[in-house]
């Protein structure tokens, strides 16, 4: 056995492998290991095999035979390993032996096999070994080893590596010391080895993690972050043509990391660690470094600053992703209520203290390396320093002593064993520390209400200095003054989007979940500033979240009363509005402008605005104010964003949009003011002739009006991503050569012009609606669902429809019939079940479809569909590419004259939709439909019309279909009617123009109809300001189309005042043309037969219909329509 | 030792796939697939030749860490190339991918290669997921699709090769800028240096296609 063995260690035959796996093999290889226990040159690959295979029989055994284990334990095998290890035996040995020790720890399924390895402390040792961590791979090995172990840690498994008699955590410690590792992917290792272990509830372990590690790593790991920021600023700073696009993504996807990082350990919840982590965040980096960069009164001096997009930028991101209450709450409270008295007094505080006072928020590098301070803490555990102990000493000069980091936290733990409880960091008594706002638990508590507000933000110092301070006596905002300085730039919008992401940002941070339970008291709006919406999806609509009573949604660190009236004063000192609470305003007089509590990040973070935005309940249900300074702001944007050269980016405006819906919208209705709703409207009107100006009859226009639709719908803003993208970093640019998105930057060309101005239009046009609760009617100009799908089943008796076969690009053919709607073509094919009824095989739209001739074959066509496309640059798709055969040469014209006429016409019919959601003139429909230019184009070419009665019937009753339904029903009926009144060609010929208030007339014109009558949605949507747009009287309009959509609409309960033309505007194309005369191409005296004569009208009116609307002057005449139905019969007889 | 690039891979797919198999499997040929044994391991690296360069391909298994938001994301954004696992044997870990994949490509660099890989492919007896489908998802989704067995070794070489290709293929285009290490790729240590040649002598020798 021992030959088979060893000839497999040596050379790998693959036939001993059966034995490899067995206990036998197993006690041959312990063999081995106690004869080489030196490792050498000579045995070094045989070791290395050796301990490859142990791993590999002892999973084998894990999995298939529990002997094998026990032999292990029993030969204390791991000694070996360890034996081995501290041989420096080299880097190939190393390897292997960390390799085994990963697939074990990895593979292993017995709980008592884990516990054996991991007792004896065998593994700590290998943990604390000095590597050579120099060497990639054994550095990559050493931390999947950790993040394996980590990922076994919990209650139980927390005790063979934590120990609390010697306070060692040599996993823990060990790991973190790596956390700016130049390696990404054992940076990455690093923290998700923290958050296992914060994961882990075991209080002693965390306990000792925040008093002996919390300092050093949080502020090292906080001045990493800002380091990388200091870097990024200087990016955005000296980028050139923006070069340096690559670089500042990569920066600013590291601080993204880091963020995400920091709300996963916020996430966790473990709260002492959190106030520690906020502490550091708030204080050594947000603050000092984002926050107060805002404010640029020159006055820094040297401490670190970043420009203001940047700051801009990066709070806005910390809002998206960082949902931890107290956090957001202080921060959002200083942005919007702090004063400059703050900032400076801390600024002079950090120059005459030097050490002794520790410095205060501000951004330094901490004194010592991680790995020194975890030293250091290590060999000063036991020892009691009576020195002043404070734990955020971090920012002390370097030489001043190391010590004060170790005291602070023995301090700290000192007072957490005397206090216990959650309350545990604060305490100690040191005012320095109050100005952890956050940590202020039980002691503030006992503080009356009012001072109690005050004592949080500030520290003795600082509270003497605000006093002294006489700016403090104005209520100064420099932080708000900022942001909304920065909306209001008229060159650009630079700064005004970032400013409107933050502000988003702000009323949609939400907390995730249960959030703080462990924190006394906490509840109702202090902390959830939130509870609106998921972080990545809009709403439109402020919803009421979790109701909480004003007075008793309390403080989350003190009692109730201190709050309240604060938050009312912020709202009320704000100059403009309403205070809902007027008896608590006395407050405002009394509390010095910093001291408004954090929880108003609720209330309001800004005065009205921001109650509105995101106040939980009380106002949201009965919301009648809004921040006018923010909304009119955001008007002006809109304004300027319509004007044709505006240098507002379309996700400016669009982000102007839902801030402003935000604001506005309760669930009862608008509350906009009309003076405010009239200068939107202004900007609407703007934006309408801005599209106006660039449209044109091109084909072009077309594509990009539902092209800009489209993409506009499929792609709503999504305000975390467009916070992802470093593009927007830099100042905007016109270029596409840059690659930036469409919608960041300005547009270069006019095409890029034209797109714009047709986004700007769809935006505030839908913004405009909303605002009033109105529906939209007339977007998309084609709807989905009103299109003829494959597979669907058609009633064809009424239609025409031309045989052919379909040759596709890959060879397949199939007999079809081809059959030409309104703005489809299809291939259908009979349905065997019901006779004259067909399956539709394929459908398209006319307008993205090409007819060529084929050179050869004077039957055949080819034909290309192309699929809309989905966005303004992707190349067009073809849904279709085949050869159409027909029986001759007469059918193939006659349906080449009819695609054609049929792409024309559709494009033409959408484009005078268009004219009328522009308010246009329609242009003179007898070009549109091909009527009144002489016979050749009137009688060809007409759309066929079928009509989908199961389908369309009842698929959207609500729809104003009715009339068409009724149609519908009885198709046959209708076109037998019409051919029994009129054989006669006069109906045809009746011009559009002339035939005002004629029936017959308007029937042929139903399309430019839906047209025209879609302009007075559009007046009536915005009556302030377009008075000229008549409305009711329809029989007084010259233009009869209007009739015929009023006539159309049959749905009688609904048409109110605007429902009328809503209604006729939401008419799907598809069912218009049931006024449409149709042809059939297919009687037996073939093209040469079309005549005037062979048309036949087919009635698009519903009696009832008719009925219903009184005052209009047109008879339920049966309208035009034409078919031999014969012919199809014949046709499907053909085939 | 020495080598022109590093390509740092990451393995995603729902538990049980089979991926940390798949990762030992490739990066350790002295680990036999047997049919009593399943074992796997989370990182693993090896040497493999591209165009007559040595390129050293390093990959992390990121199992078990996706309740952090943060860590999926930062794996993403370090990677050069993601296989995409799922089980053909069971239907759900196939109907998953739509969600793994939007996470990949919401986090990850833009020109990070996915390879699609159905696993277990000698379960033929207890297939779910027929091969076609497969197929369809990564054609849909433009990524390279491939079926694999980590027990018999079945195409898993070709499976991480065939992604290094094309990840050496971009690069030649230029499409990746490998001075940014934050995509994945690392440039080798001073190409030809003598302590790379000394180290090669040495990992050459030893390591049986093993762990180096």
């Amino acid at each position: 056995m021992f030959g088979r063995s060893r000839s497999w260690v040596g050379g790998g035959h693959g036939k001993s492998s059966r034995n490899i796996h067995s206990l036998d093999h197993l006690k041959y290889l312990y063999h081995v290991l106690t004869k080489n226990t030196t490792v050498t040159e000579q045995n070094r690959n045989l070791l290395v095999e050796t301990i490859r295979s142990i791993t590999e029989i002892l999973i084998w055994g894990d999995q298939n035979d529990s002997s094998v284990f026990d032999f292990f334990l029993e030969k204390n095998m791991f000694v070996f390993f360890l034996n081995i290890l501290r041989q420096k035996s080299g880097r190939y040995v190393c390897v292997q032996l960390l390799q085994t020790l990963n697939i074990l720890f990895e593979n292993i399924s017995h709980e008592t096999s884990l516990y054996y390895l991991l007792s004896n402390n065998y593994v700590n040792s290998i943990i604390v070994h000095k590597f050579d961590f120099s060497d990639e791979e054994i550095m990559a090995y050493y931390i999947s080893f950790l993040k394996t172990l980590s990922l076994k840690l919990n209650n139980h498994t927390v005790h063979f590596f934590y120990n609390e008699h010697t306070n060692d955590f040599a996993l823990y410690t060990e790991a973190i010391k790596f956390f700016n590792h130049p390696e990404s992917m054992v940076r990455i290792a690093v923290r998700t080895i923290t958050l296992n272990v914060y994961k882990v509830d075991n209080q002693a372990m965390l306990h000792y993690i925040r008093d002996k590690t919390a300092v050093p790593y949080f502020s090292n790991l906080v001045w990493f972050i800002g380091s990388h920021v200091i870097e990024l600023d200087n990016c955005v700073q000296t980028d050139e043509e923006h070069r340096n696009r690559g670089k500042l993504s990569d920066l600013v996807a590291e601080h993204l990391d880091h963020l995400h990082y920091l709300n996963d350990i916020l996430i966790i919840n473990c709260e002492f660690l959190n106030d520690v982590l906020t502490d550091h965040l708030l204080n050594r980096l947000f603050l000092p470094l984002y926050v107060y960069s805002l404010e640029n009164h020159g006055k820094g001096g040297e401490r670190p600053k970043i420009s203001l997009p940047v700051s801009l930028y990066l709070l806005s991101q910390v809002f998206l992703i960082i949902h931890h209450a107290p956090l957001v709450n202080s921060l959002a409270e200083v942005i919007l209520n702090g004063d400059l008295s703050e900032m400076y007094a801390k600024a002079e505080q950090d120059v005459q203290r030097s050490s002794a006072k520790p410095s205060i928020r501000c951004f330094v590098k901490p004194p010592e390396t991680l790995e020194r301070s975890l030293e250091m803490n290590k060999h000063k555990g036991k020892r009691r320093v009576q020195k002043r102990p404070n734990y955020k000493n971090v920012g002390e000069e370097e030489d001043e002593e190391k010590g004060p980091t170790e005291d602070a936290q023995e301090d700290a733990e000192k007072a957490k064993g005397t206090e216990g409880g959650p309350a545990g960091v604060k305490t100690s008594g040191e005012s320095e520390e109050i100005e952890m706002v956050i940590m202020e638990r039980s002691k503030l508590s006992e503080l009356a209400a009012c001072s109690s507000v005050q004592e949080q933000n500030t520290t003795d110092e600082e509270k003497s200095a605000a006093a002294t301070s006489s700016e403090s006596v104005q209520w100064s905002r420099p932080f708000l003054d900022m942001v909304y300085h920065a909306l209001d730039s008229p060159d650009d919008d630079y700064h005004a989007l970032f400013v409107l992401c933050l502000l988003y940002a702000m009323s949609h941070n939400k907390a995730p979940g249960t959030q703080e339970p462990s924190v006394p008291g906490s509840k109702g709006n202090s902390v959830r500033l939130t509870d609106h919406h998921p972080r990545t999806a809009l709403h439109p609509l402020p919803r009421p979240c979790t109701p909480c009573p004003p007075p008793a949604g309390s403080a989350l660190l003190t009692p109730a009363a201190g709050r309240t009236p604060v938050e009312v004063l912020s709202s009320a000192l704000k100059q403009s509005r309403v205070t809902f609470a007027p008896e608590n305003t006395p407050y405002l007089v009394r509390l010095p402008a910093i001291s408004v509590s954090y929880e108003i990040t609720n209330q309001g973070m800004d005065p009205e605005k921001l109650e509105r935005i995101q106040l939980p309940v009380p106002n949201v249900a009965e919301k009648t104010t809004y921040n006018h300074l923010l909304a009119e702001r955001l008007i002006r944007i809109m304004n300027n964003a319509a004007q044709p050269d505006g240098k507002i980016r379309l996700a400016t405006l669009e982000l102007s949009c839902l801030l402003l819906k935000q604001q506005v919208l309760t669930a009862s209705g608008c509350i906009l003011k009309d003076v405010h709703l009239a200068c939107l409207e202004g900007a609407r009107e703007e934006s309408v002739h801005l599209v106006r100006h660039f449209y044109k009859g091109e084909e072009i226009f077309l594509d990009m009006f539902e092209d800009e639709y489209r993409s506009m719908t499929m792609k709503p803003m999504n305000v975390e991503y467009l916070m992802m993208d470093a593009s927007i970093l830099l100042p905007p640019t016109g270029t596409p050569l840059t690659g930036i998105d469409f919608v960041k930057r300005l547009p270069c060309g006019d095409v890029e012009k034209t797109r714009r101005a047709i986004r700007v239009f769809f935006m505030l046009r839908c913004l405009s609606l909303q605002l009033r609760g109105e529906p939209e009617t007339q977007l998309p100009l084609t709807r989905e669902e009103d299109l003829i799908k494959t597979d669907d089943v058609l009633d064809l008796n009424n239609s025409d429809l031309i045989a052919c076969t379909v040759v596709t690009k890959d060879g397949g053919m199939a007999q079809r019939f081809l059959a030409v709607d309104i703005y489809q073509m299809s291939l259908v094919e009979p349905d065997v079940s019901r006779l004259g009824w067909g399956v539709v095989k394929f459908a398209g739209l006319l307008q993205d479809m090409q007819v060529t001739g084929v050179e050869d074959d004077s039957r055949a066509l080819n034909i290309t569909v192309h699929k809309p496309a989905s966005s303004p640059h992707s190349r067009p798709f073809p849904i279709l590419q085949a050869t159409f055969v027909f029986s001759d040469h007469i059918r193939c014209i006659i349906a080449k004259q009819r695609l054609a006429k049929g792409r024309i016409q559709a494009r033409r019919m959408k484009m005078q939709r268009i004219a009328a959601l522009l308010d246009l003139p329609i242009q003179p429909t007898t070009e549109v439909l091909g009527f009144g230019l002489g016979s050749s184009s009137s009688t060809q070419h007409l759309p066929f019309r079928f009509y989908d009665q199961g389908r369309r019937g009842s698929s959207d009753p609500t729809v104003q279909r009715s009339v068409f339904a009724s149609v519908d029903k009885v198709p046959g009926f209708a076109v037998a009617q019409c051919i029994n009144q009129h054989s006669s060609p006069s109906l045809s010929s009746p011009s559009p123009p002339s035939a005002s208030g004629s029936p017959s007339g308007s029937t042929g014109h139903c399309d430019s109809g839906g047209a025209s009558s879609s302009s007075t949605p559009s007046a009536t949507q915005s009556p302030a300001d377009a008075p000229t747009s008549p409305e009711q009287p329809q029989p007084h309009l010259p233009d009869q189309l209007v009739i015929v959509n009023e006539i159309a609409d049959s749905k009688p309960s609904k048409s109110s005042a605007r429902g009328a033309e809503v209604e006729t505007a939401h008419l799907s194309p598809s069912l218009l043309p049931a006024q449409q005369p149709t042809i059939s191409l297919l009687s037996e005296d073939a093209a040469d037969s079309l005549s005037v004569e062979s048309l036949t009208l087919v009635p698009p009116v519903d009696p009832h219909s008719l009925h219903t609307l009184a005052g209009i002057p047109g008879p339920p005449v049966p309208a035009a329509g034409c078919t031999a139905t014969p012919d199809e019969e014949a046709a499907c007889a053909e085939h | 030792m020495a080598y022109a690039y590093l390509f740092k891979y990451i393995i995603i797919g729902d538990t049980g796939v089979g991926k940390s198999c798949l990762l030992l499997q490739f990066t350790d040929k002295r680990f036999q697939p047997v049919h009593d044994l399943t074992i796997g391991v989370e990182f693993g690296a090896r040497m493999i030749t591209i165009d007559g360069k040595q390129i050293k391909l390093q990959i992390w298994d990121t199992a078990g860490q996706e309740s952090f938001r943060s860590i999926t994301r930062s794996y993403y954004r370090g990677a050069a190339g993601a296989l995409l696992v799922y089980d053909i044997t069971r239907r759900d870990t196939f109907n998953h991918l739509t969600t793994w994949l939007e996470d990949a490509r919401q986090h990850s660099n833009s020109n990070m290669v996915i390879m699609l890989i159905g696993n277990k492919s000698d379960l033929e007896s207890r297939r779910e997921v027929k091969k076609e489908e497969g197929e369809a998802f990564a054609r849909e989704h433009g990524l390279i699709f491939m079926e694999t067995s980590a027990k018999t070794a079945s195409n898993v070489e070709e499976a991480f090769i065939n992604t290094a290709k094309e990840i050496y293929e971009k690069i030649q285009e230029g499409v990746f800028d490998i001075n940014n290490e934050a995509n994945g790729i690392k440039i080798g240590p001073q190409h030809g240096a003598t302590n790379a040649t000394h180290a090669g002598n040495q990992g050459g020798q030893q390591a049986g296609g093993g762990c180096c």
